[in-house]
């Protein structure tokens, strides 16, 4: 079966700063898939090229076998249908409501009645575990805590129900029972679902627990791309030391 | 090496003047092309000429009034060495709603809308707002630029037109309170001085600087990189940007409506 999305000898740069050089991998349909590697590399750059949110010099970044970078406006929002972000921040609209931020993508590409979507919206935020505070969706952003705005990210992100979801590190900065609950999450759209999601993570738990495979970004590239079993047993250094937060005072 | 480095400078300003022009294009472009498809989002652009033009009354206000006054008093006192000082009317009606009201208006409630654009999608940018607006299938330059550029365009002038009002209430006020000059009779000369093509000209200026302030506060926001500091510097770049717009526009205006008037 062909992937869904297929990153093949991809170059992008910013300036005289190479991000990614030759980079290939590629993400089955209905997998859960997850990137690590160390902080400014480039991982959530990888993250949009796969949405066009950047463009790449060359390569190809490949959504079911059509190419992201000479897709036209009507090709583009059609894959931003299908393939949604969670951003690192939240990326939460400041001047908009919860109510009106996660059914954004809803107004966007439906046609669903104010109720349908109040529905939507509530079992959204359920779902991410916001349901218990029954003004949430009148309240803005700027009254949410850290976690509650990544949170209710999350519900805006799976309310349009993609096939792909993007996470960009969904668990920083969340306490160890939410970030239960989003690694909880990510499985069960997986199996309920056979949502395919691409997650860009430090959190070595929800890598090892919610992971059908994992990659390390190193040196501009993916070398290393396994199950997480073979990830952990994997000798490389930079692997073993990168997994297990082992630091040198000589790095420095 | 000392002898090529001012010229390598000056090829690299003059190669970033035309990046800017180029980008500042590219976007009214985009923003004319994407505006007039459906939907209009005219729920967005009234929204933004509320935001933008209903809370820059207070600040017109002041500048409608004091530049009135203080160009009429100006006037009064150079015409009354001549003996003319009943001319104050008609001399402060073409400077005021020729130049000085479009001009004032937009180097401070140009600029105020064009630095507060500015800061808003700049840390819309850097927050990434911008992204997830894209990432959710719809287009910013649809529903950002084109709701700002449509209010400050439209704006300006409606403001021009208060402004001038204001301008005139002002001048009146002094040149019966200072010189004498009936506020009846400084209003009849300053109306017959004044040709359609006085307020033509007024209008098309504000109108011109309307867009260019949106087109500005709207580039210079998308343009902002990373960080709370590049939002700064945006904003600052902003002013400086639009106040030299302005000020070149307002000339090559002038030189245009100048021999028509």
């Amino acid at each position: 079966m062909a992937p869904i999305i297929e990153l093949r000898n991809v170059y992008k740069r910013f300036g005289d700063n190479i991000i990614y050089e030759d980079m290939s991998f590629a993400v089955e349909a209905g997998e859960t898939f997850t990137i690590i590697g160390g902080s400014g590399m480039g991982k959530s750059v990888c993250l949009k090229l796969m949405i066009g949110l950047l463009p790449y010099e060359a390569g190809h970044v490949l959504y079911r076998g059509k190419e992201v970078g000479e897709m036209d406006a009507e090709n583009l929002r059609e894959l931003r249908r299908n393939v949604a972000m969670v951003f690192q921040g939240g990326a939460l609209f400041d001047s908009m409501s919860v109510f009106d931020n996660v059914t954004y993508a809803l107004r966007e590409h439906t046609k669903m009645s104010d109720q349908e979507m109040l529905e939507r919206a509530r079992e959204c935020l359920d779902m991410v575990g916001l349901g218990y505070d029954k003004d949430i969706l009148y309240r803005m952003p700027a009254s949410l805590s850290g976690g509650m705005r990544k949170r209710a990210a999350l519900a805006r992100s799976i309310a349009i129900k993609p096939e792909v979801i993007l996470y960009d590190e969904p668990t920083t900065g969340l306490d160890p029972a939410n970030i239960e609950r989003i690694g909880h999450m990510i499985r069960k759209l997986q199996k309920e679902l056979g949502v395919t999601s691409i997650v860009v993570t430090h959190d070595m738990p929800i890598a090892w627990n919610c992971s059908n495979r994992v990659a390390m970004l190193w040196q501009r590239k993916f070398p290393y791309i396994g199950t997480p079993a073979e990830i952990q047993a994997n000798p490389a250094p930079e692997v073993h030391e990168f997994i297990n937060g082992i630091y040198h005072e000589d790095q420095d | 090496m000392s002898v090529r480095r001012p010229f390598e400078y000056i090829g690299e300003a003059i190669r970033a003047g035309f990046d800017w022009a180029g980008g500042i294009s590219l976007l009214l472009g985009r923003s004319l092309i994407r505006g007039v498809q459906r939907p209009w989002g005219i729920y967005d652009v009234f929204s933004q000429i509320v935001a933008l033009g209903i809370r820059s009354l207070p600040l017109s206000t002041l500048m409608g009034v004091f530049v009135g006054m203080a160009l009429t008093w100006q006037f009064g006192e150079a015409l009354m060495g001549f003996g003319a000082k009943n001319a104050v009317g008609s001399a402060a009606a073409l400077a005021l709603v020729r130049e000085l009201v479009p001009t004032l208006m937009a180097l401070t409630i140009g600029a105020k809308i064009a630095t507060g654009v500015t800061a808003e999608l700049g840390s819309m940018k850097v927050s990434e707002q911008i992204d997830a607006i894209a990432s959710l299938g719809a287009d910013p330059i649809k529903k950002l630029v084109w709701p700002r550029l449509v209010a400050s365009t439209v704006t300006l002038p409606l403001l021009n037109i208060y402004g001038n009002v204001l301008a005139l209430i002002g001048g009146a006020f002094i040149a019966d309170l200072v010189f004498d000059v009936p506020a009846e009779y400084f209003y009849e000369t300053y109306i017959d001085e004044l040709y359609p093509m006085d307020y033509i000209s007024g209008l098309v200026k504000s109108f011109t600087f309307g867009l260019l302030v949106g087109l500005i506060g709207c580039y210079q926001g998308f343009q902002t990189k990373f960080g709370t500091e590049a939002v700064g510097i945006s904003t600052t770049n902003t002013v400086v940007a639009t106040s030299v717009a302005i000020i070149v526009f307002d000339f090559v205006l002038t030189t245009i409506f100048l021999p028509v008037g």
